[in-house]
């Protein structure tokens, strides 16, 4: 039926819309690429059977993809007079159930119902479904959908793509109709000009622009072409645009063919897209068939035809001229410009070619106006962009926003955040040839010319999220790995710049680049920026020269420490576990070890990687949890409580003599060299140990009486019992390491002093200040800070507490002060300003504080602590808060509400954070960084003064025992370095033969984990209250391990 | 056509017509800018990119050799940055295949290896690539040496445009791209080549020469292209 | 004032450069003047002596014991020559990358080999012989080299030039003096 006048057109639509709202139930299947990827035919054909089975009057129909890629398939369900229910991640074996409630309107499991649409605004028309279902959010009630204007995207995955009808329905080719009856080519370039809509394929050009030149050029022979190459990895706007919605499209060029007097135009559309190709095929038929195409389109004697043309799959024929070479059956190679493809494109002929996206935003302008589309977007930038949000972020899909609109809103607010919360580090924009923005400018407005200053670009609309797991020079050359092979050859920086490019940055994840490497790869990548001929090469190194701008840190891991932090370039990482191990720990070795029965060479490989073991098998903070692999499958590898287990059996029984003897005997001949170590806590003593061990003469010094500084201080002995930590001391004082006691450095003997005396000084002097809040009523009586608190408990003194105590903070000191409060009788609260996912405390200590009777309020911001007249402690007030902005750690920045909250009581524990104690840095005379800590080397840890080291808490802030640790051994490795003028600490680990292949049958026990004292119990004393693992619950879970230190089996 | 404008080059009034591009104006006016694909009498194609160039109020370099000059444009050819640019093209044009020049025919003729004289390359930065490479000595006249091919092109084209004949074309993409004789069948098969050897003369290095010579003998007649094109233009 | 020192070798290379550093004719007696050859193919030293000032290198880097020698060199030198095409760019050793040392073995050592009658069958030589690296690469990505002096082989007024300027305590700027082959 070929449409030749209004009456027609009127009957088309009637007839669509009697489809889209008809007088029964309608079903449709989103059956997008993404849809049918996950399940969607088979849904369908599980409704199609059923419906026919039972004979019921219910209406299927395939649609495109609504763009909740995360949560496919998506089922849209409307009965009459109801709203449109959407549902997600439907099965077939849902599909009953939907049926049977649709007699009665009942909605289907909560689980599977996502949201309703009550109206829909197709811009071009408009479609009312009905109202009801008040449990079901809104669809923009959603965050993944809230924010979203859907402009590009109106029609997707709510109307059959394969049925013109429809499209008519809801206002298709009306815009079309509407420029025939006018009659005024210029009005609608004004109109497109004054939308300010610019080309959505990257470049951003302004279409009216374009168009303009094309109306210009003389001649009639001139084309249109519509660029559907979408070839970025990671992108798929376009395919789900077309795939969805194809009759959008041909309206807009039918719309730009009337206009610039172009007779034809051609869709180049990847071959590799077959079901777009297909759904495009079936609406050009459909609109001939119509005649909305072809001669005397809509009876106003317009004619203009539209074929579609399939690209072999070269990224750079995305690229314009290459594109046009592509069409003419030449290779897809670029050609310099000028001429540019207006004035001589295709075939030689005038030629305007605009990306899918651009095409989708015409019919909309003509229909609506350009005021109405400039509303939209920022001043620069009108109207939406879709982008594919993709990657390391929790809810993942097509996603369109106002241009303008900052990442933060994309990644934290539409995507949820990272996934399993995991921390985001940056985000890629613009496909293979975007850049890198770090999560620290999340703030940046999304629009062509703020993201082209951060070095990348808009381009087709790719937005890739990476967290804490992905390797920044991993990403950089993968990237330059894809534009390499995708190079078409011609001109000389692209073609072998980036093959250099690439084997440069494969020397970096290999660990063998060396530093004036970075200098020489930033310098290639410009050139090729600046020198190469087409887009392809001017934008294929972004990714690099970014991530050298904004990661530049992780280059020089890989070459300077040998480190890849992400644990992705297997080169530098023995495995994850090991990767992530602030001490690097070889935690398959002790395992296997222990697997074979072989506990004291466990013991010694655990003592040589690590020397308090003991301790740090019960506080650490097991970075390593969050790496292993056998995660995966179940849960991870409790490692740390089997080398808690490991070195209880030898510290704490007779093997201790024996052992003693065997870690003496791996000490180095002594080298007569001197070093002095200011501080005995976890990083002072690692330091000590391993100097002694190579060798060296040390003497450590420490204000308190005994060893251990944070660990015997800090940590209540009910997570660290002391006796463990005395005998870890004892074996670090058998190794030949002098101890001076109460002498405070600085103060009681000077800096200088040291130095004359020693050959290296390594200060590790920690963080013993408590950070104090600004707060009315800190002065009364009561209020205690955390650490003078804990330090107090464990030297056993009387601690004068209430029988009500608040502690402020979400740290580990607060829930330490929360728990030895209760054990001292009293009745706790913590308080704390934000979510409980956001404090910095081990979940598992947060728990156990719980279960002790310790109550935890959320989202409170202390404001003032009351006193009586006496000036004692009475109360605190408090202000609720709420989750606001996301800051650069991802998480929300508390706001203070109206509403303010009183808790009585007559003790307030400050545990706020530690710091830094000023005094010692400024007398020290060495460079302190803005922060307090003190500044040395990334990697050598020398300070601003010769032979002077640092580390642990003193230059990072207080942190954690690990970390500290780490940095005490890193220090050690250093100094000796620097006094023998060679490497010699890899000497320190003697031959361990041990089984070197995976094991044959996965074990399939669950994760062992200790067993603890009943809660009630463990408030009256201060007794460990953790068991630890029995030895046969640890053999089980060293063979949990997959072993992911074996690269290859020789078989 | 015949417009004439003045542009600046390297502080320079020089008088010129409009549609002459940069490097051609730059040449008649004894400016030199270095250039590989480029040859008097061919088209311009932009590919080897040493003839890059800065114009004022462009943020972009422009290829010399395919932009035309307007009116008033000042051009920089000797800026650092062109300089080091032109010197990593150079060097990553040496790295990509096997340029052994001691044991070459065009050593001391070849315009890749008076190039990187000129602007001081006295070792390459990057890392070879060392491709294994065939020589087609399959011609009875010619040979085609793979290993010192440029990919500039100019066989190409002087075969396509000069004697109408399209032996010659590229293959593959990205740094596999390699220069075919009809659709890779082998140069001595070609049964469209006429063997007028003009792409020998174009070659500016030893990728292409007359077979029987030495070390360092084959010298070319580089301006047989261009004479060619004047004469026929002239008639 | 003390003579400085040099010491030249010859790793991957025909010996050519050599050949031209000696036939600088009498430019090597003011060269002499100023410093002794303290290392190299006339001179009996068998290991690198420590304390050298110029460490002149010809040939590229081919098999182990080139390695380890070109180590030792910049290990216990001050400044680094990379002399001539094969230090500079791998030049002719470089023809073989293409080739796997394996394949390239048993092609001259095996199916090269012509059988007399009651020899040994032919075998790839291990005794002796340093162990090929996978390719011959040019001296600057085994070491840091401080001066590249191009030419196969670079003339003797150019090496006379490059020595007296950095016995005067300069580093030569060979500009666009040189070229490659």
């Amino acid at each position: 039926m070929k449409i030749q006048d209004f009456a027609a057109f009127s009957a088309a639509r009637e007839a669509g819309l009697a489809k889209l709202l008809p007088g029964r139930p309608r079903i449709s299947v989103g059956m997008g690429t993404c849809g049918s990827g996950n399940g969607a035919e088979a849904v369908y054909h599980a409704f199609r059977s059923e419906i026919d089975a039972r004979g019921m009057a219910v209406d299927l129909v395939p649609v495109g993809c609504f763009g909740f890629c995360a949560e496919e398939p998506l089922v849209n369900v409307w009965v009459p007079g109801h709203p449109l229910l959407m549902l997600h991640r439907v099965q077939p074996k849902h599909v009953d159930g939907i049926l049977n409630g649709l007699g009665h309107a009942t909605l289907p499991p909560a689980e599977i119902v996502l949201c309703k649409i009550e109206e829909w605004d197709h811009l071009t028309g408009r479609v009312k479904y009905g109202t009801g279902y008040p449990e079901v959010p809104t669809w923009n009630e959603i965050p993944f959908f809230n924010g979203q204007v859907k402009i590009v995207l109106r029609n997707c995955g709510l109307i059959n793509p394969d049925d013109i009808e429809e499209y008519i329905a809801i206002g298709g080719y009306q815009a079309l109709y509407k420029v025939l009856i006018d009659q005024n080519p210029a009005g609608v370039i004004e109109q497109i000009k004054a939308a300010k809509l610019r080309g959505r394929g990257g470049a951003g050009y302004l279409t009216g622009n374009k168009w303009e030149f094309l109306q210009k050029a003389a001649g009639t022979e001139k084309y249109l072409v519509c660029n559907a190459d979408e070839g970025d990895p990671g992108a798929y706007m376009n395919r789900n645009e077309i795939e969805s919605d194809p009759h959008s499209l041909l309206e807009g060029m039918l719309i730009a063919g009337f206009v610039t007097g172009a007779p034809k135009g051609i869709i180049y559309v990847r071959a590799e897209y077959p079901l777009a190709v297909l759904r495009l095929e079936r609406a050009i038929e459909q609109a001939r068939a119509y005649g909305v195409l072809g001669d005397n389109v809509l009876g106003r004697g317009f004619s203009f035809d539209i074929e579609t043309v399939e690209g072999a799959g070269a990224f750079v024929c995305g690229e314009e001229t290459a594109l046009i070479a592509s069409l003419e059956s030449q290779s897809g190679r670029p050609r310099s410009r000028p001429p540019f493809p207006a004035q001589k494109g295709l075939y030689g002929k005038p030629t305007n070619i605009n990306n899918v996206e651009t095409w989708y935003n015409i019919a909309p302008i003509v229909s609506k106006g350009p005021a109405w589309f400039t509303e939209t977007g920022s001043t620069k930038s009108a109207g939406t962009k879709v982008f594919s949000l993709v990657g390391k972020v929790h809810s993942t899909g097509l996603v369109e926003m106002p241009l303008g609109t900052p990442l933060s809103k994309f990644i934290y607010d539409i995507g949820e955040g990272g996934t399993n919360g995991r921390d985001i580090k940056a985000v890629q924009t613009g496909g293979p040839s975007g850049g890198c923005i770090p999560a620290e400018m999340f703030d940046t407005p999304v629009d062509y010319e703020t993201l082209a200053q951060l070095g990348s670009i808009m381009g087709s609309g790719g937005m890739v999220v990476m967290d804490e797991d992905n390797c920044m020079v991993d990403v950089a050359r993968y990237f330059i790995e894809f534009t390499r092979s995708e190079s078409c050859g011609k001109c000389v920086p692209c073609r072998v710049g980036l093959d250099k490019a690439l084997k440069m940055l494969n020397g970096f994840t290999l660990g063998t680049a060396t530093h004036e490497d970075i200098g020489a790869l930033d310098e290639l990548c410009r050139m090729v920026r600046d020198t190469s001929l087409c887009g392809l090469g001017q934008s294929a190194p972004n990714p690099v020269l970014t991530s050298l701008r904004h990661f530049r840190h992780e280059f020089e891991d890989h070459i300077v420490a040998q480190r890849c932090r992400a644990g992705v370039c297997e080169e530098l990482a023995l495995s994850p576990c090991e990767n992530s191990c602030p001490l690097h720990m070889n935690i398959p070795r002790f395992l296997q070890l222990y697997k074979e029965d072989r506990v004291e060479d466990a013991f010694l490989s655990v003592i040589l990687d690590n020397p308090l073991p003991a301790s740090t098998g019960r506080v650490c903070q097991h970075p390593c949890d969050n790496r292993c692999r056998r995660a995966a499958l179940d849960e991870p590898v409790n490692t740390r409580d089997v080398h808690r287990r490991i070195a209880d059996e030898v510290l704490l029984s007779s093997a201790f003599e024996p052992m003693v003897r065997r870690v003496l005997a791996q000490r180095l001949e002594p080298t007569g060299r001197e070093v002095a170590i200011v501080g005995a806590g976890p990083t002072g003593l690692t330091c000590a140990y391993y100097l002694a061990l190579l060798g060296h003469s040390v003497t450590v010094y420490d204000p308190r009486p005994a060893a251990g500084g944070m660990l015997r201080y800090a940590l209540p002995e009910y997570r660290l019992p002391k006796a463990v930590l005395d005998k870890e001391v004892e074996l670090i004082e058998r190794l030949g390491v002098k101890f001076q006691f109460n002498v405070k450095v600085g103060q009681d003997l000077a800096l200088n002093d040291v130095a004359h005396q020693f050959d290296a000084v390594f200060l590790a002097i920690g963080t013993w200040k408590e950070a104090w809040v600004y707060l009315p009523g800190t002065e009364l009586t009561g209020v205690i800070p955390a650490l003078p608190f804990l330090e107090a408990v464990s030297r056993g003194e009387d601690v004068p507490i209430g029988r009500n105590v608040v502690v402020i903070g979400g740290g580990n000191a607060a829930i330490d002060s929360a728990r030895t409060a209760r054990r001292l009788g009293a009745n706790v609260t913590v308080v704390y300003r934000r979510e409980r996912k956001d404090m910095p405390a081990i979940p598992e200590e947060i728990e156990a504080a719980e279960h002790e009777g310790a109550s935890v309020v959320y989202l409170a911001a202390p404001h003032r602590i009351v006193g009586d007249k006496d000036g004692q402690v009475r109360a605190l007030e408090a202000v609720r808060t709420k989750p606001g902005e996301f800051d650069a750690s991802g998480r929300r920045t508390p706001v203070a509400t109206d509403e303010v909250i009183r808790i009585e009581c007559d003790s307030v524990i400050l545990a706020v954070g530690e710091k830094v104690d000023p005094d010692f840095c400024n007398a020290s005379g060495l460079k302190v960084k803005e922060t307090g800590t003190l500044e040395v080397d990334r990697y050598s840890l020398e300070t601003s003064r010769d032979r002077f080291y640092a580390g642990g808490d003193l230059i990072t802030g207080a942190s954690n025992v690990s970390n500290a640790m780490g940095i005490g051994k890193k220090a050690a490795r250093n100094i000796d370095k620097r006094l023998m003028g060679q490497e010699r600490f890899a000497s320190l680990i003697p031959d361990f033969a041990y089984d070197m292949v995976p094991p044959e049958t996965q074990s399939e026990l669950a994760r062992h984990v200790p067993g603890e004292m009943p809660a009630a119990q463990r408030v009256q004393s201060y007794a460990e209250v953790s068991l630890g693992l029995t030895a046969v619950a640890a053999r089980e879970e060293t063979a949990r391990c997959l072993r992911c230190d074996i690269r290859s089996v020789e078989r | 056509m015949t417009e004439k404008v003045k542009v600046r080059i390297d502080g320079e009034v020089i008088a010129a017509t409009a549609g002459q591009t940069i490097l051609e104006v730059a040449r008649a006016n004894g400016k030199y800018i270095p250039a590989l694909c480029y040859m008097e009498g061919l088209s311009a194609v932009g590919a080897c990119r040493l003839c890059m160039v800065q114009v004022a109020g462009v943020a972009r370099l422009l290829p010399a050799c395919t932009t035309p000059v307007q009116e008033g444009l000042a051009i920089d050819t000797t800026s650092s940055q062109l300089q080091s640019y032109r010197k990593i093209a150079l060097e990553l044009l040496l790295a990509e295949r096997n340029h052994v020049c001691a044991v070459c025919v065009s050593s001391g003729h070849c315009e890749l290896q008076t190039l990187a004289q000129e602007h001081g390359v006295t070792y390459v930065r990057y890392p070879y690539n060392y491709p294994r490479l065939t020589v087609d000595t399959t011609h009875p006249r010619y040979v085609l040496d793979h290993n010192r091919c440029i990919l500039c092109s100019r066989c190409v084209r002087t075969c396509a445009e000069i004697e109408g004949a399209h032996v010659w074309d590229m293959a593959g993409r990205g740094i596999d791209t390699r220069l075919v004789s009809e659709l890779k069948r082998p140069w001595g098969e070609a049964t469209s080549c006429t063997s007028c050897g003009k792409c020998v003369q174009a070659c500016p290095t030893g990728a292409m020469a007359e077979k029987g010579w030495a070390v360092e003998e084959m010298t070319k007649q580089r301006t047989v292209v261009s004479r060619l094109t004047s004469m026929r233009e002239g008639q | 004032m003390d003579k400085l020192k040099i010491g030249t070798c010859w790793l991957d290379g025909c010996s050519g450069c050599h050949m031209s550093l000696l036939d600088m004719d009498e430019g090597i007696v003011a060269v002499l003047r100023k410093a002794d050859i303290v290392f190299g193919p006339l001179v009996d030293a068998q290991e690198w002596p420590e304390g050298v000032d110029v460490a002149v290198i010809e040939g590229a880097v081919s098999s182990q014991d080139d390695l380890k020698l070109a180590e030792a060199a910049r290990a216990r030198s001050k400044v680094v020559v990379a002399l001539g095409d094969c230090a500079v760019t791998g030049n002719v050793p470089s023809m073989r990358n293409g080739i796997p040392v394996r394949t390239l073995l048993r092609r001259v050592y095996i199916e090269g080999a012509t059988e007399r009658p009651g020899s040994e069958p032919p075998a790839v030589p291990t005794d002796g012989v340093p162990a090929l690296l996978k390719h011959a690469e040019p001296l600057h990505s085994a070491i840091k080299v401080d001066v590249h002096v191009p030419g196969c082989p670079p003339r003797p007024n150019a090496i006379l030039f490059v020595l007296s300027e950095l016995l005067e305590g300069r580093t030569p700027d060979l500009g666009s003096k040189m070229r490659f082959g």
